[in-house]
């Protein structure tokens, strides 16, 4: 499955891709995983990222208490209250791959965030400029920056395995079958059978976790308490946020016609008024 | 009008004696010293830092102009690097300039009198009042532009050291960090026209420090009459 690209971050040119190409998907089937931790390491070991030091015990089985530049899988562990009782929630989080990347849209360097066809959202960090503004536009807060190099990093959906035709290292890894790698059709059928299967159980508010706001993801969630994804360290309605739309969008024409249109008055000006020459107005 | 009879003529020091030698030969001909050469080189300081604010803030703002401005000023990541510094170097002169300036640039109530003939102003009208040695205008133009310096040297510093602040934070400087840069954007082009194109010998002014007396008497009478001594 060759990459192609579909959006590339500040360039107002359209894209060259022709092919036809699915879009492939992840799905977090949370009501089995057992949080072995498999998936975190097989994909600091897939993409060669270093194993930082651990933190001092916190009282908790979470590896580190946030994603960092090269720890791109994080297994959250929460002790919630759910139905009335104690409830311990494991929850794999890491890149979404948004259908519309809140990180791409805020993105000022041309070709440093990257969107294939197949709905992998890449960082290209040659392109990048280490600004951050894409940790400002990701409704997940999920880039980070390396202090070493000033560039961002995520998880690339192991873009360079599924370009080789490979699942993603972590769906490699996992023994229990959370997690499922396909096109965005196959691992949305597998999510709703899971959701009915669920529901059987007693879950009534079982649910998939594709949010509409950010046009869906290219990882998706079956969340047994669909209701409560904050119980599983995912937000609620997550959107690109409006300022980014607002930037990006609306108020970049103001100033497109500040810049032009106070070029073309001053302009105007000129050729009607003409200069202010202090011989003139004194001779008078 | 002899050109060896011109000279420059330094308001402090010696305008009682040269007003006198010269009141009765030259009318137009003699120069005024304007600005001098420490407000000159904060001037500059602060118009080429502005300079490459604008420009290296065009080029992270819009794709269009960023293919070729990038190149031009150094590069993506140099420009990330270079444009707080830039915004450090504005805010300093900024505040040199205010704070030298501060009573030409204050408005008194015949600068809110001066305003109501702005319309008249721009379109070279007669009837505008005498303006002292800025007009209101100019005195506006520079306060707007010292605000919006001011809005965004602070949410320049939170995007600057993001990591050390909210994400609301960062959203709210974002906006207002281009809501300002729009408002400095449309008063720069202003400026520029004025003392480019508008209103020749403004900027022999800034680049030498001198004008003619008839330029002066022209723009800024009540500046003229109190450097000349003239009640």
């Amino acid at each position: 499955m060759a990459l192609e690209l579909k959006a590339i971050s500040a360039t107002n040119y359209p894209t060259l891709g022709i092919k036809e190409t699915e879009r492939v998907c992840k799905l977090i089937d949370v009501s089995v995983c057992i949080g072995c931790k498999a998936c975190e390491v097989a994909c600091q070991e897939w993409n060669d990222t270093p194993v930082e030091e651990t933190y001092p015990y916190t009282g908790s089985y979470q590896t580190m208490p946030e994603l960092a530049y090269n720890f791109w899988n994080l297994i959250k562990f929460r002790e919630v209250e759910l139905g009335g009782s104690f409830g311990w929630t494991m929850a794999k989080y890491q890149c979404m791959h948004c259908a519309d990347p809140g990180c791409l849209r805020a993105c000022p360097a041309p070709g440093a965030i990257v969107q294939y066809t197949n709905g992998i959202v890449d960082f290209v960090q040659e392109n990048c400029i280490g600004c951050q503004f894409c940790v400002t536009g990701c409704p997940f807060d999920v880039p980070r920056l390396s202090p070493k190099s000033q560039k961002v990093y995520k998880c690339t959906l192991c873009s360079d395995r599924v370009a080789a035709g490979l699942e993603p290292a972590c769906i490699k890894a996992c023994p229990t079958g959370c997690l499922q790698f396909g096109t965005k059709k196959q691992m949305l059928e597998k999510a709703m059978k899971r959701v009915r299967q669920l529901k059987a159980q007693g879950f009534s508010q079982a649910a998939i976790y594709d949010p509409p706001g950010v046009l869906g993801t290219h990882a998706i969630y079956v969340l047994p308490h669909g209701d409560r994804p904050e119980d599983y360290g995912l937000p609620r309605d997550p959107s690109v946020p409006w300022i980014v739309s607002l930037w990006k969008g609306p108020l970049k024409t103001v100033g497109n016609v500040v810049l032009l249109g106070g070029i073309l008055t001053a302009a105007l000006h000129y050729l009607k008024f003409g200069p202010m020459r202090a011989e003139e107005k004194t001779r008078g | 009008m002899v050109r060896e009879t011109q000279q420059v003529m330094k308001p402090k020091r010696q305008k009682k004696s040269v007003v006198k030698e010269t009141e009765a030969v030259l009318v137009s001909s003699a120069e005024i010293e304007r600005y001098n050469l420490r407000e000159r080189l904060v001037h500059w300081t602060v118009a080429i830092s502005f300079l490459y604010l604008l420009l290296s803030g065009l080029a992270l703002y819009s794709p269009r102009l960023g293919t070729w401005l990038y190149p031009l000023l150094g590069g993506g990541t140099n420009i990330r690097i270079w444009h707080p510094y830039a915004g450090v170097l504005f805010a300093l002169a900024v505040t040199i300039m205010t704070i030298s300036w501060r009573r030409c640039l204050w408005m008194y109530p015949e600068d809110w009198e001066w305003m109501r003939y702005s319309w008249k102003y721009i379109t070279h009208k007669e009837g505008v009042p005498e303006a002292g040695r800025f007009n209101a205008g100019q005195k506006l133009l520079f306060w707007v532009l010292a605000f919006s310096g001011l809005i965004l040297l602070l949410s320049g510093i939170v995007l600057w050291f993001r990591e050390k602040f909210s994400r609301e934070l960062w959203l709210a400087s974002i906006l207002a960090h281009e809501i300002f840069a729009i408002v400095a954007m449309g008063a720069i082009i202003v400026h520029m026209y004025m003392g480019l194109f508008a209103s020749p010998g403004s900027l022999r002014a800034m680049v030498e420090g001198k004008v003619t007396e008839a330029w002066a008497k022209a723009h800024h009478a009540r500046w003229y009459k109190r450097v000349m001594g003239i009640s």
